[in-house]
């Protein structure tokens, strides 16, 4: 009997092969964004591995100064000979720029500035042997030479861009000025350090002297001698490098920070692939609840034939696992060939760099895409299969009739659905990633309750629209009353038919431009916030930064204040301090500029006094988002490890809403005495400018000169905002295209809904007909109620949606640091448009299918 | 009667079904006239052809062959769009079944014509139409009832005052009683009546029952696609099916 049954399934699935293709593509996009994201994220997780690899290379552990003048030469020989140790493998690394004749396209306008290269210094004695800890894969050329000082190994792509070849000569800017090195090869990997993004050119640490003077490592990767353990070099390393302060980095540890780095996205792709899969759940259940209705009669005929109820339930699963697994096979075809997608559109994550490698297939994700696929569509079948199970044989011989179901039965029914895709998405989320889930342990918890929140939001609204689905309705209907009142009047009626049926389709349309609205406020907030963050923190319209330090005694201030239209001119230096155990970014600051220039805005602490002790030194002023995350307030003390085994105590005057932008977060403002006499800061590594008012145009040129003079390289704030939001909107934009996904799911479930709708009123449609409709007012009254169901999901959406941005505020980072909430106008009034397009263009067919209805046949039979 | 311009005449009327090689010939040659105010019945059993040829009068559907000409405008040659207006203004139709919008209240359903040409039916004079026809019906005060608020009887005649809102030159009824009982059916005729007589109503009532034909002042036999006969009955007071009965007897029938 049940193969059977099968056969009925299948043919009453065939009889509809549109409707049945429909819900098939609407199970299978969801699946489709559901796998994405799970390749993504095991993309994600595989490029913290690989990054992890780059970045440490071979080494086990690594050993990073704290001061700019690097580590010294007995923390080195200290480091060597610590028990464990088999490997002490020292790199520099300095930031500078190429000499501006050394560009082809040297441009003096202040936007287009060069970017910097990075120099590092390596030891071609460990570096060029079977030893190192660093690969130097050669494309072409040779290695660097022991004792040459001039040789330099450059990027291949670098190389390109610069016309350079092997022979040729590159010229360094360096604290004396420019250094000529000879080209001896090209470098075909990342190089030592994968963070310098292609541009980092490697000297021998002898060579990099001419540059930077007497500078020692930046690092010193260690690699363990046999049966060694990273804690036991650890323990032994704190106990002998008593010289000054340093930090240490193993392998876990990077990888946990780089994976909290991209929590943020992993969530909002896990929460975008369950709205999704929502959308297609809701397809199939309309879907199947058709075929029902059409086969009421059939169904009873069977049940008078002897067909028990649980064949009848069997029968309508059978039809939901056919849908099932086609939509979730084909899903994950979609969703392997998005991902690649995906790959190439973000390329990398924000500023940890975390590359999303190709397409990197978990067989757990395959599976849980899948399942997760089939048991959304078994969840919708349910309530179908029972209704279906309720059908008596005697219900075959009555004429047909309207089906009421109570409101309680529809929100139970919604409730399963959206917590069967909430739990099985979310919760199995970090399992489903298995091997791949490096820092997933961790970070997964934090990052999933957020869009759990969210989805309880849009759960919430959805299950509310049936609620308000009269006067939703026809306050939806109000525009087309205005052109059409008859046309209107005649289908607001109709969504009133099957409260549920449209309630879920406007509220899958809700959904995904709630989305939308809500990612576009996240976007908007973040831009400004990286507007405002800037603004708010930099005493100047320009950065002029350095490549070295410029200690205070050299009067370059100065000669940049005398440049004419030139306000005020204040220094910064960015260095890291180790607060408990951590390494947290530091800014040297001039209090008293700050308070002219009216920058900085306090949380806690009087402001003046702040600045003012800041300055005269043992003060600090902390970011919120430092506070919060160590609990600190004002006139708690900060005791930070200077070397030596000594610390220094910093005591908290203020707190600030932002802090100045650091490596890996938001820096703690110390003053400029302490940051030189404690912290080996050694000058300023970038002033801001701030212009007369109305003189910036004439000034910039005068600056420009006088920079190139100094070695500086002016930035204008502009730019580096708009080089932090470039990098925002990749990722957005790909949330937005998962977002129209859904939209376009939503779409589908308003075509399926509609052509529902008519099928069921094909009487009444002849009737209509009869009574002196025009097939062209036919054609209208359907689309006017898809323009309806539109304009209400519009309203629903982009409501919750603005809501939604405000919830979502700062998901880990996405929405910027500190950003206030936005309303995105302009993404609204897009996403209105849209959601009211589509729902206008999926009434086409079931508009056509009404308007072709012949009338005799309609009115002939009962 | 003198003989005044019909209002409706069909000149031989063939309509043909094709589903691949077999074909149904449903009327095959039916010509009949209608005249102003007239009250004619199309009698025949099942599968004679009735319906047909009533959609075929009303511009529901088109004649395979043969015209028909309303109020003086041949109507079956005319396009989609021309002969929905020809539905709207000037005829008005009455199903066995479902005859209503189960969404709309009554009067919603009898204002249907106004709505849809776009005139508000609350207002004006489709509102004193609309009124006026309930009336007509015997259903005052049940404006503002939907469909499955009111008995089956109470339905058909807001289909019937729905029929005769817009005062169509036609109203082409099939079988409004066809599943009803006697009493109800009565209601119904009784209503179609009461139009005829007191506003010169004029209407061509489709049916299978003799009780029903009985209202009419003439009866047309149709079998097997053809017209076999034709009884005059003229214009009674009385409804009585004994006579009709009786000479449909004598026609063997
Ligand atoms: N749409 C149609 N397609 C094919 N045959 C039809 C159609 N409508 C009616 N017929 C056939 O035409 C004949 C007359 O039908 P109909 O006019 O409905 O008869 P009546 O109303 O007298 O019962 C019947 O044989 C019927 O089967
Ligand atoms: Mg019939």
């Amino acid at each position: 009997m049940v193969n059977g049954l099968a056969r009925f399934a299948w043919r009453s699935l065939r009889a509809r092969p549109l409707r049945t293709a429909l819900s098939i593509v609407g199970i299978a996009l969801g699946v489709a964004v559901l796998f994405a994201a799970l390749v993504t994220d095991a993309g994600i997780q595989a490029g913290v591995g690989r990054t992890v690899d780059d970045v440490m290379g071979r080494s086990d552990l690594r050993v990073g100064a704290f001061e700019e003048k690097g580590l010294s030469a007995s923390s080195l020989s200290a480091i060597r000979s610590a028990p464990g140790v088999a490997i002490a493998d020292p790199v520099l690394e300095q930031r500078t720029y190429l000499q501006r004749d050394a560009l082809t396209t040297a441009d003096s306008t202040a936007a287009a500035y060069a970017p910097p290269i990075t120099v590092i210094g390596i030891d071609p004695t460990i570096d060029g042997t079977a030893t190192g800890l660093h690969d130097l894969q050669l494309a072409s050329g040779q290695g660097l030479s022991p004792t040459s000082t001039t040789d330099v190994l450059v990027p291949a792509g670098l190389a390109r861009d610069l016309g350079l070849g092997a022979g040729d000569t590159l010229t360094i800017l360096g604290l004396n000025g420019p250094v000529p090195y000879r080209v001896v090869g090209l470098l075909s990997g990342a190089g030592p350090d994968p963070t310098s993004e292609g541009r980092g050119v490697v000297v021998s640490l002898a060579a990099s002297t001419a540059l930077f003077g007497d500078r020692g490592a930046t690092w010193v990767d260690v690699g363990l001698a046999a049966g060694a353990t990273v804690d036991g070099v650890v323990v032994a390393l704190e106990q002998r490098l008593t010289f000054e302060p340093f930090v240490l980095t193993d392998r876990a540890d990077l990888a946990a920070s780089l994976g909290a780095s991209t929590a943020g996205f992993e969530a909002l792709t896990a929460l975008i692939a369950a709205v999704t899969l929502f959308g297609g759940a809701f397809l199939i259940f309309n879907t199947l609840s058709m075929t029902l209705s059409e086969r009421v009669r059939e169904i009873g005929l069977l049940r008078a034939a002897g067909t028990t109820r649980r064949q009848v339930h069997r029968l309508v699963l059978i039809q939901a696992l056919i849908l099932g697994v086609s939509g979730s096979i084909l899903g994950l075809v979609l969703g392997l060939a998005m991902s690649v997608v995906i790959a190439r559109t973000v390329g990398s994550l924000g500023d940890s760099g975390v590359p999303i490698d190709g397409p990197v297939v978990p067989p757990l994700g395959v599976a849980l895409a899948a399942l997760v696929g089939i048991l959304v569509t078994l969840a919708a079948a349910l309530e179908p299969a029972i209704q279906a199970g309720r059908i008596s044989p005697i219900e075959a011989l009555r004429p047909a009739h309207v089906r009421r179901h109570s409101l309680v039965s529809q929100l139970r029914w919604l409730a399963a659905v959206v917590v069967t895709v909430g739990v099985a998405g979310l919760a199995l989320w970090p399992i489903a990633l298995g091997p791949f889930g490096l820092g997933g342990g961790a970070t997964g918890n934090a990052g999933i309750i957020r869009p759990l929140v969210v989805y309880a939001v849009l759960l919430v609204v959805t299950m509310l629209t049936p609620l308000i689905l009269g006067p939703l309705g026809r306050l939806a209907s109000l525009p087309f009353a205005l052109f059409l009142p008859a046309e209107a009047r005649l289908s607001r009626g109709s969504l009133a038919r099957d409260r549920k049926r449209t309630a879920l389709t406007v509220g899958a349309l809700t959904i995904g431009l709630a989305m939308i609205v809500a990612l576009g406020g996240l976007a908007g907030s973040a831009h400004a916030a990286t507007d405002a963050w800037l603004t708010d923190v930099i005493p100047g319209d320009l950065v002029a930064t350095s490549i070295r330090p410029i200690a205070a005694g050299e009067g370059v201030a100065q000669q940049l204040a005398a440049v004419p239209g030139v306000a005020t001119v204040s220094p910064i230096a960015r260095f890291a301090v180790a607060f408990r155990g951590v390494r947290v970014d530091a800014a040297a600051v001039a209090g008293s500029d700050l308070a002219t220039d009216g920058r900085l805005t306090f949380v806690a602490g009087d402001r003046r006094a702040a600045l003012t002790a800041l300055d005269a030194g043992g003060s600090t002023i902390v970011p919120q988002a430092v506070a919060d995350e160590f609990g600190l307030k004002v006139g708690d003390t900060l005791d930070l490890p200077v070397g030596g085994g000594e610390a220094v105590e910093e005591r908290i005057v203020g707190i600030v809403a932002r802090g100045l932008p650091g490596q890996s977060g938001e820096s703690v403002l110390i003053g400029w005495s302490d940051a030189t006499s404690h912290f080996g800061v050694l000058g300023a590594d970038a002033f801001a400018i701030r212009f007369v008012p109305g003189r910036m145009a004439a000034a910039q040129a005068g600056l420009a000169s006088a920079a190139r003079g100094l070695a500086l390289e002016p930035t204008p704030i502009s730019g580096i905002a708009s080089a932090i939001n470039d990098a925002f909107g990749r990722l957005f934009s790909l949330f937005d295209a998962l977002a129209l996904l859904a939209v376009l799911i939503a779409g589908l479930g308003i075509v399926n809904t509609l052509t529902m709708n008519v099928y069921e009123r094909v009487r009444e449609i002849g009737i209509l007909r009869a009574a002196g409709m025009t097939r062209r007012q036919v054609w209208r009254m359907v689309v006017v109620e898809a323009g309806t169901m539109g304009v209400a999901g519009a309203l629903l959406g982009c409501l919750a949606g603005v809501i939604l941005g405000f919830a979502l505020g700062g998901v880990a980072g996405l929405g910027g640091p500190g950003s206030g909430p936005t309303i995105p106008w302009l993404t609204i009034v897009l996403a209105a448009a849209f959601g009211i397009g589509i729902a206008m263009l999926a009434a086409f067919q079931p508009a056509r299918i009404a308007s072709r209805i012949s009338i005799v046949r309609a009115v002939q039979f009962e | 009667m003198a003989i005044a311009a019909p209002i409706l005449e069909a000149r031989d009327l063939t309509k043909r079904y094709a589903f691949g090689d077999t074909t149904v010939d449903a009327l095959r040659g039916v010509s009949l006239t209608v005249q102003p105010g007239e009250f004619v019945a199309l009698m025949g059993s099942s599968g004679s052809g009735k319906s047909t040829l009533l959609h075929i009068l009303g511009g529901l559907d088109k004649p395979t062959s043969g015209e028909v000409v309303l109020g003086g405008e041949t109507i079956s040659g005319l396009g989609d769009d021309a002969a929905t207006r020809l539905r709207r203004d000037r005829t008005g139709f009455v199903f066995q079944f479902f005859n209503l919008i189960p969404l709309l209240d009554a009067a919603e359903n009898v204002g249907l014509p106004f709505t849809i040409a776009g005139q508000d039916p609350r207002n004006g004079e489709a509102a004193d139409r609309i009124r006026d026809v309930f009336e007509l019906v015997d259903l005052g005060g049940k404006e503002h009832h939907r469909p499955d608020q009111l008995s089956a009887g109470e339905q058909q005649r807001v289909a019937i005052a729905r029929a005769l809102v817009n005062r169509p030159s036609i109203v082409l009824a099939d079988e409004p009683t066809g599943n009803l009982d006697f009493t109800t059916g009565g209601e119904i005729l009784e209503a179609l009546w009461r139009s005829c007589a007191k506003r010169g109503q004029t209407i061509v009532l489709v049916t299978h029952d003799a009780k029903a034909a009985a209202y009419a002042d003439r009866v047309e036999v149709i079998q097997d696609g053809v017209i076999r006969d034709e009884i005059v009955l003229g214009r009674r007071d009385d409804h009585a099916a004994a006579p009709l009965i009786a000479r449909l007897a004598q026609l063997g029938l």
